[in-house]
């Protein structure tokens, strides 16, 4: 079986994650075993659990968490990528979460997990063919 | 021709390093580099384009608020990455000479740098 890794650098609002989304899809649907994705630099945005996108927007969001719930796939943040745009695990509840909300001791998505740099070596020999969008 | 590989086979990988220092990219890209270096993979820097500003003596990044990562570049032979390519016609493009902060640079022209590229099977860009 053929197998397949895939490096999301792209904000939810790009193009580009977009045809990052049709593109594993695809893979998928061709029978193509994708074993991880992995969020870097602007990608990890992706992975915000704060993302509300007009309706009559593409909902990449959505999109992710399907390829998660009904595929299962595996979808690693970095989260050095993450501490740098202000996405963290580790909220301080004792009040000193950047936001000021206190009621969520993460702001990242649920069906992301919390990965580092390792993650993606670790893809990079799992599968036969990495892809960077 | 694309070149094929079997699962676990040790791989080429190849890291495109296309942005200037004041640019996030530029420090993911090292990280990463730095990353796959401690895990013992064959990995290769190319730098092309603005990418080769990073490889430049004496610069302050920290005037205009940027955290100076290029001293991090030191590290790179320590982790025994120790093929780094760079395009000579972009150092010429730009009026830069080779004065570099970094040892085992590798000056190759447009064709010996593609060539070079078609020997890795993954090729990362920032």
């Amino acid at each position: 079986m053929q197998t397949l890794s895939v490096v999301v650098t792209t904000p939810p609002s790009s193009y580009l994650t977009i045809t990052a989304i049709d593109f594993i899809k695809g893979a998928i649907e061709a029978g193509i075993d994708v074993v991880g994705i992995f969020f870097y630099q602007d990608g990890v945005l992706n992975a915000s659990a704060n993302l509300s996108i007009p309706n009559d927007e593409f909902q990449t969001a959505n999109e992710w968490q399907k390829l998660h719930t009904i595929h299962n796939m595996s979808l690693h943040v970095c989260i050095s990528a993450c501490e740098m745009r202000g996405l963290t695990d580790e909220i301080d509840v004792d009040g000193n979460s950047p936001s000021g909300n206190n009621d969520q001791q993460s702001n990242i998505n649920q069906y992301f997990t919390v990965s580092g740099l390792g993650e993606l070596v670790e893809l990079t020999s799992k599968s036969q063919r990495m892809v960077q969008f | 021709m694309p070149i094929s590989f079997k699962n676990n086979a040790s791989k080429n990988i190849a890291i495109i390093n296309s942005s200037s220092t004041i640019n996030n990219a530029s420090k993911e890209s090292l990280d990463a580099a730095l990353i796959y270096g401690s895990y013992e993979q064959n990995i290769a820097l190319f730098f092309q384009g603005e990418g080769v500003r990073q490889l430049i003596k004496n610069q302050k990044t920290e005037i205009v608020k940027v955290k100076n990562f290029l001293k991090t570049m030191a590290a790179l032979e320590f982790y025994d990455i120790e093929n780094i390519y760079v395009c000579k016609k972009s150092l010429i493009e730009r009026g830069l000479i080779e004065d570099f902060h970094i040892e085992n640079i590798q000056l190759l022209d447009v064709s010996e740098f593609s060539n070079k590229l078609h020997l890795h099977h993954v090729i990362l860009r920032f």
